[in-house]
């Protein structure tokens, strides 16, 4: 099978880049802030692959570079360099070589993104319906009362009380904002999603429904997804392989078991002792 | 068409491993923690090997580095696989391991590890739902299994959260059996059960074994060595490594 995904020396760097910027930064320099030039190396040489249907998490802490590489997929950020290929059905897209509207088109229809942050995601000035209903026009779906079936169909998909549709997301408790947006994500039933931080700073109880229901969409779907998070529990819980991050840069990659149970670098090693 | 002359399927090994070892480097207290090594074996299918040997033998860990949970330090594993060919299992990829997992390699483990708040009878049929069958079909063997196993029946729609030892023992045996694998590993499988229960599981192991499923399994009963096993293989305890070198130690002072 061929992966869906395929990225290749993802590099972000925030500043005027000098020649130093990748060579004293890094896990082994402890810092992503280029000593010579005081640029930010958010992400360098970020390589991987992706199988339909398959979920990968990328885990490490706070600055590790970790968002920047789904953000540059989802195209929220532009690269500095790198490259990136998704491959849908027959064609293969080579997404970082793609014009401003061809990057909306497969943003709009063939990707979906669920922020930790439900601001990024949703619209609070409109209703939840609203928000979705937004992602199928886009999707030419264009009869209203279409429209609003299949709104209501993803929401009750989601756990979201069909009653409340009408209402602003802002009015909503967190886990159901996040529901919603994995709701407005879903919309196209997208071969690839995007989940940055999707339970961080829930309730136990309101993560773990999400979670569910994250794993029931992918065995029902088959979505292969990114999963980027800080938290063991939801790696082990959800992705068969895991990169593990660190001042931009992929320190360790493996499989999930084998990353908790055999971790090989000494900051991974570190991340998994404290956790028990 | 020539009649080839059959071989006959014992002398065909399905795993073949030489001079595996296992060893942790442990960053935060610089040392080297020997786990296995020169390990060698030959698991053939419709036989049960069996690893025996002191705790702190190693005998998880060589089933971990088949599974690839551990990485191998040193060492082949040549598995044949169910197509006729052969891959080493230390150094496939982690895509080619993951697809081994769902259709040729089981482990049952020591402990459930298993996905909170999933019925008993969903976590046991998750295995052919990964195959590509339906929930239902899924489910309707896993509760064939489950009965096998002697799981009461009004435990099958809870999560094995709140089980006993035993319980949840057997719901993870059910789950590594249930998608009958070409090579099974299995930890202590009768560790935590009863004597009607572990008999239930000796005629499974007997049935698999019939059935030309290869397994590599610990236990620690002599009994259920003598009554299961085809081939024992004795682990030692790895020697341990020579102190760490003087440069080590001022590299990390």
């Amino acid at each position: 099978m061929k992966p869906i995904l395929e990225v290749q020396g993802l590099t972000r760097i925030h500043g005027t880049e000098c020649p130093s910027c990748l060579d004293m930064t890094g896990p082994e320099h402890n810092t992503n802030v280029c000593p010579a030039c005081g640029s930010i190396v958010a992400a360098a040489n970020v390589s991987f692959s992706l199988q339909p249907g398959e979920i990968l998490g990328i885990m490490g802490e706070s600055g590790s570079g970790k968002s920047t590489v789904v953000k540059t997929l989802y195209f929220d950020q532009a690269p500095t360099r790198g490259k990136a290929c998704f491959r849908d059905d027959t064609r293969t897209h080579d997404l970082f070589e793609l014009n401003s509207a061809e990057q909306r088109w497969l943003r709009n229809h063939r990707f979906g993104m669920v922020y930790q942050n439900p601001n990024l995601g949703l619209n609070f000035s409109i209703s939840a319906g609203g928000n979705i209903a937004e992602r199928l026009l886009m999707n030419d779906l264009n009869h209203y009362g279409d429209i609003r079936r299949r709104a209501s169909e993803l929401l009750t998909r989601t756990d979201v009380m069909v009653g409340r549709m009408d209402e602003s997301p802002r009015q909503f408790s967190g886990g159901m904002q996040q529901r919603v947006q994995i709701a407005k994500a879903l919309a196209t039933r997208p071969p690839l999603l995007f989940l940055d931080e999707v339970t961080t700073g829930l309730d136990l109880s309101v993560q773990a429904r999400i979670l569910d229901l994250i794993l029931e969409i992918q065995h029902e779907l088959d979505t292969a997804m990114i999963v980027v998070t800080h938290d063991l529990g939801v790696i082990r819980l959800l992705a068969s392989r895991t990169l593990v991050m660190k001042h931009g840069r992929v320190i360790e990659s493996g499989l999930t078991d084998q990353i908790l149970e055999d971790p090989q670098h000494a900051y991974t090693q570190q991340l998994v002792a404290s956790t028990l | 068409m020539t009649p080839i002359l059959e071989t006959p399927f014992l002398e065909t090994p399905i795993l073949q491993i030489t001079g595996l070892a296992k060893q942790f480097s442990l960053h935060e207290q610089n040392e080297t923690v020997p786990s296995c090594s020169e390990v060698a074996l030959t698991a053939f299918p419709g036989q049960l090997t069996a690893l025996t040997g002191p705790t702190g033998a190693g005998k998880s860990s060589v089933l971990k580095c088949i599974y690839r949970t551990y990485l191998p330090s040193a060492g082949r594993m040549d598995f044949h696989k169910a197509n006729g060919t052969v891959v080493d299992l230390a150094r496939i990829s982690e895509q080619d391991m993951l697809q081994l997992r769902r259709t040729e390699l089981g482990f049952v483990t020591q402990f459930l590890h298993c996905i909170p708040r999933r019925p008993a009878e969903e976590v046991v049929a998750e295995p052919l739902i990964l195959r590509g069958l339906t929930l239902s079909e899924a489910v309707e063997q896993a509760r064939d299994l489950l009965t096998r196993l002697n799981v009461p029946e009004r435990l099958w729609r809870l999560p094995p959260a709140t089980f006993s030892g035993g319980e949840k023992q057997r719901v993870n045996l059910a789950r590594g059996l249930i998608a009958q694998p070409r090579l099974l590993l299995l930890d202590e499988p009768t560790a935590s059960l009863d004597k009607t229960t572990t008999a239930r599981v000796i005629e499974l192991i007997r049935a698999f074994k019939q059935a030309g499923v290869a397994m590599v399994a610990i236990f620690h009963d002599p009994e259920l060595v003598a009554a299961l096993a085809d081939v024992e293989y004795r682990l030692a305890p790895p020697q341990s490594l020579p102190q760490p070198t003087p440069a080590l130690e001022t590299a990390s002072s």
